[in-house]
């Protein structure tokens, strides 16, 4: 395609003098006036809703203005308990049934923490840039670069979404569902979630699920945990874990890939560029992107409590699968205490795949120049929808091949998630502060600041990693 | 904005009306027609990226490094 500075016409939007004018008020956009879709109709409807909100409200807690950040609320949400995922889960209850109360404690509000801080710049790119992260990569940086970038994402999102069905399998075999059954269910009902042909509706119904990976809340409650220590905890980081140092160092970057992956980065800006926000959006997708930071931090911090009774009574639970997790846990929290963390499981592997390949088809459809919106009826998207349900599909193929060697998968995916987020996140921090693309909306040096440390931070964690890997019993006491 | 006729529902089949609600490179035809130019990289930013590139590859080696002794040593 030729770029755009060679069509004169096409200044009066370019991203880099970012405009709250409307299409109908240039020359360009009325140049439009017939070639709109389906997807621009949806699109509309939806900030049309918006602006008629927006218009009606009086005050920061008014009825319209509620209503506003209800209409505007989702890919933050999404994002945040979407990375909530089975792996995720597994991991923050890891460190419960090892470590108990202590240092994961507050550790986990700090990676959330981190988490927002990437999140926030992605919302900030698809809001002004209305293209999504992989088309940005591409255009900006070529052809070499994006492939490197497509490749991480490929060789997570899979490798994550195999460990999403995995968790999936576990979570239903606590209820005697066959894997069998489990896995075709879960196929079925991301079949079902796609066939809206509506953003806001596929949103809507992906928000609802994800809002029970708060079911761990009461799961903790019933494992009457310690509060006093936990607020002991969060105050002073203590105690540390102690043990084997390279199994820590392990568990620590699992905690981080447990909140910040290269997926999230594709699939919030994707989203928001679907959703059809806009500059003028950007601080009630801000409020949006907290509040799923902070409700899946509260979830990670309720699942190390729920586990904590293992590390209270002594019991071993350094190979457990998230089944085992449950069934360990009856003795402590009762059958539905540990029913309620087997639906957990199941719940945040079930999210995770619903937004882990619409993440993957979002990038195909960029990259490919098709049709990549979930506004898009079937019939028009069919090559989006393909990739989305394609990638499910590889991966639940995967997980029911006898022998497959899914061990190794449930060990790996949050640490490479880690390790594929500094490069991820350097071609984030470009993006947000071209000026080119971003104008007003560019980075702060603040925000540099935040990103710059947040991308030390998992160098270090991830050289951390391969010290005690390569040299093991270095850090031991 | 215009007003459609119906305050609780926008008229669709105007398309004056679906213009005014989206910015001009919201428009899925104004998006096909035109891409972002490249960024020239500075040296340094090349070598960044490369850096990170390298650490990327030497991490996935040692990650398969510690699976196969995690799977090893649980047989």
């Amino acid at each position: 395609m030729a770029p755009r500075e060679d069509k004169p016409k096409n200044r009066t939007y370019s991203a880099a003098q970012p405009t709250t004018e409307s299409a109908s008020a240039t020359a360009f956009g009325r140049q439009l006036l017939g070639r709109l879709t389906h997807e621009d109709l949806d699109r509309a409807h939806d900030r049309w809703r918006v602006a008629q909100a927006r218009s009606q409200g009086r005050g920061a807690l008014s009825l319209q203005s509620l209503r506003l950040f209800w209409l505007l609320v989702g890919p933050g949400v999404l994002v945040f308990l979407g990375e909530n995922d089975a792996p995720s889960m597994l991991s923050y209850a890891a460190t419960g049934a090892r470590y108990g109360i202590g240092f994961f404690a507050p550790f986990f509000i700090l990676t959330f923490a981190m988490g927002f801080i990437v999140q926030e710049m992605t919302l900030r790119l698809g809001a002004v840039t209305h293209r999504g992260h992989a088309e940005l990569i591409f255009d900006r940086f070529g052809r070499f670069w994006g492939l490197f970038s497509m490749g991480d994402l490929v060789l997570g999102n899979f490798l994550t979404l195999v460990a999403e069905f995995i968790g999936v399998r576990a979570g239903l075999s606590f209820f005697g569902v066959k894997p069998e059954v489990a896995i075709g269910s879960a196929l079925l009902l991301v079949l079902a979630v796609i066939t809206t042909g509506r953003y806001w509706t596929w949103e809507r119904i992906t928000m609802g699920l994800a809002i029970c990976n708060c079911v761990f809340i009461p799961a903790a409650l019933l494992a009457h945990p310690d509060w006093a220590e936990l607020g002991r905890a969060l105050a002073t980081w203590k105690p540390f874990p102690r043990g084997d140092s390279g199994e820590i160092v392990l568990l620590v970057l699992s905690t981080i890939g447990a909140t910040v992956t290269p997926w999230m980065l594709f699939f919030q800006q994707s989203a928001v560029v679907d959703k059809g926000m806009q500059p003028r959006d950007i601080p009630a997708g801000r409020a949006d992107t907290l509040a799923g930071a902070a409700i899946a931090a509260v979830v990670a911090i309720a699942a190390l409590l729920a586990t904590a009774p293992l590390f209270r009574h002594g019991i071993s639970a350094a190979d457990f699968q998230a089944a085992q997790f449950a069934q360990a846990l009856q003795p402590w929290i009762g059958h539905a205490g540990a029913a309620l963390f087997a639906l957990g499981i199941l719940e945040a592997g079930l999210v995770a795949i619903i937004t882990i390949s619409t993440s993957s088809a979002y990038a195909f459809g960029e990259v490919f120049g098709t049709a990549h919106s979930l506004n898009r009826p079937f019939r028009e998207g069919w090559p989006f929808y393909a990739i989305l349900l394609g990638s499910a599909c590889a991966a639940a193929g995967l997980v029911l091949i006898p022998h497959a060697p899914l061990e190794f998968i449930i060990l790996v995916v949050n640490v490479i998630a880690v390790l594929a987020m500094p490069p991820a996140l350097a071609f984030l921090l470009m993006l947000a502060n071209d000026a080119e693309l971003m104008g007003e909306h560019a980075n702060n040096f603040w925000q540099n600041a935040a990103g710059v440390i947040v991308t030390v931070m998992l160098i270090v964690a991830g050289v951390g990693f391969g010290i005690t890997t390569v040299f093991p019993g270095i850090l031991a006491r | 904005m215009e007003k459609s006729t119906n305050p609780k529902k926008p008229d669709l089949s105007n398309p004056e009306l679906v213009l005014s609600l989206l910015e001009a490179d919201q428009v899925v035809a104004a998006k096909q027609g035109s891409r972002f130019g490249r960024k020239k990289l500075s040296l340094r930013t090349r070598v960044i990226l490369w850096g990170l590139r390298i650490y990327l590859v030497i991490m996935l080696v040692i990650v398969a490094i510690s699976v196969l002794r995690a799977l090893h040593g649980g047989h």
